[in-house]
């Protein structure tokens, strides 16, 4: 038995590592409620332990590497010094050459300046709090596309944060240590971001393909989306905010697994392959500066100002209906006595008539006037014995008779008392006046307002 | 290609390395691989710590040893990743064992099989690599051809520079 175990145990060691691997993979794994089996993301305690032992021997030498400003230089120069090389550099040519490479340091220093300098300004104008976390490596893997930023948990990113440039997103941050964080892209296979097409406004959710391009998968084909168009964050996947640039569309590609599905794929707005600082928005609340809170104060008392102004108006325009007369009449009929002679079946009430208020200098135009002792009689007297006597009390109206009315005037011809025996004009004249509807030489009498009223009668008779 | 029985190659050709070495190579290939693969995310056609499980499984000619360097490099790789631990710890595990287990039987001074040896390794362990993600974890991951072929390449002229810098360090009697 020692024998086989000797003779075999290169095959058993490999079995028993192999199996070992296997039992951890099968504990991150979990069963999916279709039947399948699917890795879990969420790391158990002990794989998390792993990845902080790897991230804790491997980000020192990064962050050394990347705070020496030149990483592949540093190691190059070092290289060097190992090999006594830095001896040599007493003489002219080396420290030519020891000036160059300053000169190229600064002048990746002004680069990397003038690009913290554009990443302040965005950071100020942006609407969200941010942090600028640098680059410092990444997972090794082009099946991997995660990258390690320079600040963690104690500087205050937290997981599922986004993370940014001011050309566009970047990734999300997928897990926190101390000291650094590790960002998934969204270019690997297993990133998902909510993206909108900024023309068509077809929704879509961007993940990365096999080439390490970002593609927007799983949408139906459309002819309207074209090359160039313009991609955005959709916010539905409540990590990025609403509108920030993604990407253009590159390509439409029919989604091979899948007929009548597309996949577009997209060309990201950031340099995801040459990142050397990014944005973590650390805060979705909006912050605004002292001009914005400025401008909002002002937008909401003018807005209460508004509403107070539009008070005012309904209040005195309730007053002024409450002031103002209404169309009823005052000395209408109650309206329950309408409503009695409605049920008695009788027709409705005919609107009263208005009463007409007594003129305070009457004349012959006037309705009922009757005219002064003087003026009747120099009637008398000029007239003679073809005037015929005046009749005292205004007969009714008969049929064929002519209304006596001014030309214009709108009192009823029924209520009007006439003299038409006396003042019979000729035919043909009355044929004349019919159409003025008056008679010039007879002696206008008013039409008694009040027909329940009787005139007053003359004292001669 | 000459081809030797395993005892007397195992007797006279095991290298020897100083014993922080070990530890140190690895380390920095494994920090070298993630510094290189952001300036150079555009070619990822390398990968350094498969390399260098290779170098030593074949310098020490000890399957078990290349085994556990294999199961270190690939946690390690692993734990960088956001993927589950032990894809590329089963990969280079195997991948140790077999460099070890031919290095006893075949010249490994030769560039040609050194170079071939990476270059057919490298595919091993990116076959590997799928099979887990579809079979074990059940993961659909898209791959390509080309990307695969480059990084085997990529890794056999890594191996033909570095092996012969690594051979600088061995302790000879």
């Amino acid at each position: 038995m020692e024998s086989f175990f000797f003779r075999y145990r290169n095959l058993i060691v490999l079995l028993v590592l192999l199996v070992a691997q296997i039992l951890g993979l099968a504990m991150q794994v979990r069963r999916t409620g279709e039947g399948s089996n699917t890795y879990d993301p969420t790391d158990s305690k002990g794989v998390q332990l792993i990845r902080l032992w790897a991230n804790a021997i491997v980000s020192p030498p990064e962050r050394a590497v990347q705070n020496s400003k030149s990483g592949a230089g540093w190691i190059w120069q070092n290289y060097f010094d190992l090999r006594n090389v830095r001896q040599q550099n007493e003489d002219l040519r080396a420290q030519v050459d020891q000036l160059r490479l300053e000169q190229a340091e600064m002048l990746e220093d002004v680069r990397q300046g003038q690009r913290l300098q554009s990443l302040n300004k965005f950071e100020e104008k942006y609407l969200y709090k941010t942090l600028t976390a640098q680059v410092i490596g990444g997972s090794g893997s082009d099946l991997s596309r995660v990258f390690y930023l320079d600040k963690g948990k104690n500087e205050g990113i937290a997981r599922d944060m986004a993370v940014i440039t001011p050309e566009g997103i970047v990734g999300k941050v997928r897990e926190v240590y101390p000291h650094s964080a590790q960002v998934l892209a969204i270019n690997d296979q297993s990133s998902g971001a909510g993206v909108i097409l900024e023309q068509t406004r077809v929704r879509g959710i961007l993940r990365g393909n096999a080439e390490g391009q970002p593609a927007i998968v799983n949408i139906l084909a459309d002819s309207r989306i074209k090359p160039g168009e313009k991609v955005l964050t959709g916010g539905g996947d409540q990590i990025f905010p609403r509108g920030l640039p993604v990407g253009v569309v590159d390509r439409v590609e029919k989604d091979p697994d899948r007929d009548g599905f597309i996949q577009v794929v997209v060309n990201p707005a950031a340099n995801l392959n040459g990142l050397d600082e990014v944005l973590v928005i650390t805060d979705s609340e909006p912050r605004f500066n002292d001009k914005q809170l400025k401008d909002l104060a002002e937008s909401e008392s003018e807005k209460k100002e508004d509403a107070a102004a539009l008070n005012e108006q309904k209040k005195a325009s309730e007053i002024l209906e409450e002031k103002l007369p209404g169309l009823t009449d005052p000395n209408a009929p109650k309206p329950a006595q309408d409503g009695a002679s409605a049920a008695n079946g009788a027709a409705p009430a005919a609107p009263p008539a208005p009463k007409l208020l007594a003129p305070q200098h009457p004349d012959r135009f006037t309705p009922g006037y009757v005219g002064s002792n003087a003026d009747r009689t120099q009637s008398q007297a000029g007239d003679g014995a073809n005037s015929a006597p005046r009749t005292a009390a205004p007969k009714p109206a008969q049929p064929g008779t002519q209304p006596t009315t001014k030309p214009g005037t709108t009192t009823k011809p029924a209520q009007r008392p006439t003299t038409a025996p006396v003042q019979q004009a000729p035919a043909q004249k009355t044929d004349r006046l019919e159409d003025t509807g008056s008679k010039p030489d007879a002696p206008k009498q008013p039409a008694n307002p009040n027909p329940n009223q009787q005139p007053p009668q003359r004292k001669e008779q | 290609m000459s081809v030797l029985t395993a005892n007397s190659r195992r007797d006279l050709e095991i290298h020897r390395y100083p014993a922080p070495l070990y530890l140190l190579v690895p380390v920095a290939a494994l920090v070298l691989q993630a510094l290189l693969s952001r300036y150079l995310s555009r070619f990822p056609y390398f990968d350094i710590p498969l390399v260098i499980t290779v170098y030593f499984a074949l310098g020490r000619r000890s399957p078990i040893q290349g085994m556990f360097l294999g199961v270190f490099v690939g946690i390690f790789e692993d734990a960088l990743t956001h993927h589950a631990i032990g894809i590329n710890g089963i990969a280079k595990t195997v991948a140790g064992f077999l460099a070890a287990s031919m290095g006893v039987r075949i010249d490994v001074q030769n560039v040609f099989i050194r170079v071939l040896l990476n270059f057919a390794l490298t595919l091993l362990c990116s076959a590997i690599y799928l099979g887990i993600y579809r079979g074990l974890l059940g993961i659909e991951l898209d791959w390509s051809w080309f990307t695969l072929l480059f990084q085997a390449l990529g890794n056999s002229v890594i191996a033909l520079i570095l092996f012969p810098l690594l051979d600088r360090f061995q302790v000879r009697d």
